[in-house]
C-alpha cells in the first residue's frame, strides 16, 4: 500500500512538473488572477484596489500589452472566506494561461496563501497584506511583496510624531480588534519605547472590526487626555470613528495620528493638523508621483471614470500590476525572446528593482520588498475641494526595516532616540 | 432501494476519479466533504427536531487541535491527527453538551450560538495561543511515517475523507436503525413518550450530541490539514448558519443528504465566484431559493424520488 501511495504520488507530481516545463508558446492572452474584496465590509478598502486592477489592464493593453500581448484580470472576492479563496487559487492556477497572482488584501488570506503557491509555484505578488508575519521564520520562493509591510509603516508614524511633537508624554491607542491592529499596537508600543522610553501608554482600545458605534471609545478617549492617539482604524471603521469623534473635538484636542487616513481624505472634512498617512508610499499627490506623467494621466483617468481621485489600495494595486509588468519584460529578455515560464517570472520577480507609480519597489533577498514610507498632515488644498496631505516626509523604506533574518519586534527595541536624527525632517519632501 | 445503492455508488465512483479528471476540483470536493461530516452532525440534531446554531465551533475545535497537535507535540501522522481532533471535540461536545441538551427549541439554538461565539471570541483574542485572527498555519502531516509533498498529501487525503464519508454513511445508516437512532428521532415526534417507555431523553441528546460533535471534528481536522491554515472564522457564526443549510438543502432523510449538500453548495460556490465576482451571493441565494421552494424534502429527497419513480416503472414493466 505504501508503495502505490509513494509511486502515485510521485507520478502525480512528474507531471504536474512535466506540463510546466514545456516550453512556453507566446500565449493569446495573459490571464492574471487578482484577489481582493468585492463585498462585505472590507470592499470599502478593496473595491478601489479592484477599480485600480481594472484601470491597469486596460492602460496596459491600450498601450500594447505587454510584449504584444493584452491582459486580462480575473477578481476574485476575498469575502468567501480563505477556503474559497484557496479554492478559486487553485482552479485559476491549474489553468497555464495563469502565470502570476496578485493576492492579497487580508493577511489572513496572504498567510493561508503562501503554502499554495509554494505547491502550485505560481508567483504571486502581495498588493496589500503587510503583516510581517508572512516571511518570519520561513523561506518563500513563490510570494513577493513590493509593498511595505507593518514593521517600517508604524515605525515611522511614531517617528513623525515624535519629530513634530517631541514633548508629548501621554499616548492613547485605537486600533481594530484582530491581527491588524494588535500588531501595529506591538511595534507602536516597541517603537516608543525606544525613541521616547517615558511616554506613557494611557488607553488602549481596539474596538470590533465593523463595530458602528465608537461613542464608549471617545468617550474614554477623550478622559484619558492623551497628547497624542494613534489609530490604524481603516475603511468604513475609519470613518465611522471620525464622523462620531470629530462632533466630540477629540481630533482637536489631542494630536491625531491616523495612519490609513489617506483612504478618507476625499469623504470627510478632517480638521487641519491631523497627522495622516498611508500604508508605504501610494499618494498620488506625492512630489514624485505628481512629476510623473503618467501617475497623472492615471489618477485623471481614474477619477474620470469611478468619479473620486485614487486612494492609496489602488495606487499598491496599480504598483503591483507594474512590478508584474517589469517581471514579465525581464523574463522575457533574459529568456532571449522567448515566453517565459512561471518559474522563470519567478526568478525575474526576486530582487527585482523596478520604478512604480509613486516611487520604487525593491525586493530584498526574502522576497520582502523596500518601501518608502510618506506621511503629512492634513491641509487645505489650492486645487482640489477636499483636504491634502502637507508638510510631508519620505521615510527611506531600507532604514525602517529590520535587517534581514533579525525578529523585527526585538530590532526595533534596539533603536535609540539618536535614530530620529537620522531621518529626514517633515516638510522636507516637496 | 437497489437503484439508489447503485446511483450512491456510479456517484462514489464519479467521485473517485476527480483528482484525474478535474484536480482543480478535487480541494474543493475535500472542504466539501469535511463539510459534510458537520452537516451530517448537524442533521443527527435536526432529526430530534433541534437546531444548532453553534456546530461550527466544534468544526473549529476538530481543526485546531489538529493545529495544535501538530505544531505543539510534533505528532504530524494525518491519522493519529484525525483520531486525536474527532476524540478532544467528543469530549467537549460532551461537556457543553451537557449543559445544552436540556434546552429546547429556540433556547437550543440562541445557546448553542452563544457557545459558539464565546469560543469564536476566545480564538480571536487569546493572541499568544491561537494567532489571533490572522491564525495559525499548519504544516503538510505525514502518512503513516511517509513524508509526502504537499500535492501527493492532498491526494491522499482526498481518498482518506472519501473513504471516511462511505464509513460514516454505513454507520449513520445502521445507528438510524439502531433502537437509539429511532429514541432521536421520537424526541422530535413525541418526546414524553419516550420518557414513559423508560429511555432517558437527555441520555439519548447527550450521545446524539457527542456524537454529532465529534463528527464535526473530524471534518474541521480534514480542512485544517487540506487549507493548511486554520482561523478564528471557522467558528465563526455564518459558518454554522451555512452547515444548517447545507444539511436542509442536502436533507435529512438520509445520511448521504448533508453530503449531497455540502458538495453540490461547494460546486455552485466555486461556480459562482469563477462566473461573476460582484455577483456570486446573489447566485449563491437565489439557488437556495430555488431548493427550498421547490425541494421541500432537500436533494436527497429529489434522489429517492426519482429513485423510487424508476423502480416503481420497473416493477409496472415486469406486471405487464
Amino acid at each position: 500500500m505504501k508503495h502505490i501511495v509513494r509511486t502515485a504520488g510521485t507520478l502525480m507530481a512528474s507531471l504536474v512538473l512535466a506540463t510546466q516545463a514545456m516550453a512556453q508558446d507566446k500565449p493569446e492572452q495573459i490571464d492574471v488572477g487578482v484577489f481582493t474584496f468585492t463585498s462585505g465590509a472590507p470592499a470599502a478598502y478593496g473595491q478601489p484596489g479592484a477599480q485600480g486592477a481594472e484601470l491597469m489592464v486596460d492602460l496596459i493593453n491600450a498601450a500594447g500589452g505587454i510584449d504584444g500581448v493584452p491582459l486580462r484580470a480575473t477578481i476574485v472576492d476575498e469575502a468567501q472566506g480563505a477556503e474559497g479563496v484557496i479554492a478559486e487559487y487553485r482552479r485559476l492556477a491549474g489553468e497555464t494561461s495563469y502565470q502570476v497572482m496578485i493576492a492579497a488584501l487580508s493577511s489572513s488570506n496572504c498567510l493561508a496563501l503562501a503554502p499554495v503557491a509554494e505547491q502550485m509555484q505560481m508567483p504571486t505578488i502581495s498588493w496589500n497584506c503587510d503583516t510581517h508575519q508572512l516571511f518570519l521564520n520561513q523561506q518563500l520562493d513563490y510570494t513577493f511583496r513590493p509593498n511595505g509591510n507593518t514593521i517600517p509603516e508604524f515605525v515611522a508614524y511614531v517617528a513623525y510624531l515624535l519629530q513634530v511633537n517631541p514633548d508629548i508624554e501621554r499616548v492613547a491607542i485605537i486600533n481594530p480588534d484582530y491581527a491588524f491592529g494588535h500588531d501595529a499596537a506591538e511595534i507602536v508600543k516597541a517603537a516608543f519605547r525606544a525613541f521616547k522610553p517615558d511616554v506613557e501608554i494611557v488607553a488602549e482600545l481596539f474596538p470590533s472590526l465593523g463595530a458602528s458605534s465608537y461613542q464608549t471609545e471617545v468617550s474614554r478617549l477623550s478622559a484619558a487626555r492623551p497628547d497624542a492617539i494613534f489609530s490604524n482604524l481603516w475603511g468604513a471603521d475609519l470613518e465611522n470613528f471620525v464622523r462620531q469623534a470629530q462632533p466630540r473635538g477629540l481630533l482637536t484636542q489631542s494630536q491625531t495620528v491616523l495612519a490609513l487616513g489617506e483612504t478618507i481624505l476625499q469623504r470627510i472634512d478632517l480638521p487641519d493638523g491631523v497627522i495622516v498617512g498611508m500604508l508605504g508610499d501610494g499618494y498620488w499627490l506625492t512630489p514624485d508621483a505628481q512629476a510623473n506623467e503618467d501617475t497623472v494621466a492615471f489618477a485623471e483617468e481614474y477619477a474620470t471614470r469611478f468619479g473620486e481621485y485614487p486612494v492609496f489600495p489602488t495606487m499598491k494595486m496599480a504598483n503591483s500590476f507594474m512590478v508584474m509588468k517589469a517581471a514579465y519584460e525581464a523574463a522575457i529578455e533574459a529568456n532571449d525572446g522567448e515566453w517565459p515560464s512561471r518559474d522563470e517570472i519567478a526568478a525575474a520577480l526576486g530582487g527585482i528593482e523596478t520604478a512604480t507609480f509613486t516611487g520604487t519597489a525593491r525586493l530584498r533577498e526574502d522576497n520582502d520588498g523596500y518601501v518608502d514610507q510618506v506621511i503629512g498632515v492634513t491641509g487645505p488644498s489650492d486645487t482640489y475641494d477636499f483636504s491634502v496631505i502637507t508638510n510631508m516626509v519620505r521615510y527611506d523604506g531600507e532604514a525602517l526595516m529590520a535587517p534581514l533574518g533579525e525578529d523585527p519586534i526585538a530590532w526595533i527595541e534596539t533603536l535609540t532616540p539618536e535614530f530620529l536624527e537620522t531621518l529626514p525632517e517633515p516638510g522636507s519632501y516637496k | 432501494m437497489k437503484i439508489l445503492y447503485a446511483l450512491f455508488a456510479a456517484a462514489f465512483a464519479a467521485l473517485a476519479i476527480v483528482p484525474f479528471a478535474a484536480p482543480w476540483l478535487q480541494f474543493v470536493l475535500t472542504i466539501a466533504i469535511a463539510k459534510g461530516f458537520a452537516a451530517v452532525g448537524v442533521a443527527l440534531l435536526l432529526r430530534a427536531g433541534l437546531i444548532s446554531i453553534g456546530h461550527a465551533m466544534f468544526y473549529a475545535a476538530g481543526a485546531y487541535t489538529a493545529a495544535f497537535i501538530v505544531l505543539r507535540s510534533g505528532i504530524s501522522d494525518l491519522f493519529v491527527l484525525l483520531i486525536a481532533s474527532t476524540l478532544v471535540t467528543a469530549v467537549i461536545g460532551a461537556l457543553v453538551g451537557a449543559y445544552l441538551v436540556r434546552y429546547r427549541a429556540i433556547f437550543f439554538a440562541m445557546l448553542n450560538l452563544a457557545v459558539s461565539m464565546v469560543f469564536f471570541a476566545l480564538l480571536s483574542k487569546l493572541y499568544g495561543i491561537t494567532g489571533g485572527t490572522d491564525g495559525l498555519r499548519v504544516p503538510v502531516p505525514t502518512v503513516l511515517g511517509m513524508t509526502l509533498t504537499k500535492a501527493g498529501f492532498d491526494i491522499v487525503l482526498f481518498y482518506v475523507a472519501l473513504a471516511l464519508m462511505a464509513i460514516i454513511a454505513g454507520l449513520g445508516v445502521q445507528f438510524l436503525k439502531s433502537p437509539l437512532g429511532h429514541a432521536v428521532g421520537a424526541i422530535h415526534t413525541n418526546e414524553v413518550r419516550l420518557e414513559y417507555l423508560g429511555v432517558s431523553a437527555w441520555s439519548v441528546l447527550l450521545i446524539a450530541y457527542t456524537i454529532s460533535a465529534a463528527l464535526a471534528g473530524l471534518g474541521g481536522a480534514i480542512a485544517a490539514v487540506s487549507i493548511g491554515h486554520v482561523l478564528p472564522d471557522y467558528a465563526y457564526w455564518t459558518e454554522s448558519g451555512h452547515l444548517v443549510l447545507t444539511a436542509v438543502l442536502g436533507g435529512i432523510g438520509g445520511v448521504a443528504g448533508p453530503f449531497i449538500g455540502s458538495i453540490f453548495l461547494e460546486i455552485v460556490h466555486t461556480v459562482a465566484v469563477g462566473v461573476a465576482h460582484n455577483a456570486w451571493n446573489l447566485i449563491m441565494g437565489a439557488t437556495l431559493l430555488l431548493v427550498i421552494f421547490f425541494l421541500p424534502q432537500g436533494l436527497y429527497g429529489l434522489v429517492t424520488k426519482s429513485a423510487d419513480k424508476t423502480s416503481s416503472a420497473k416493477l409496472g414493466e415486469n406486471k405487464s
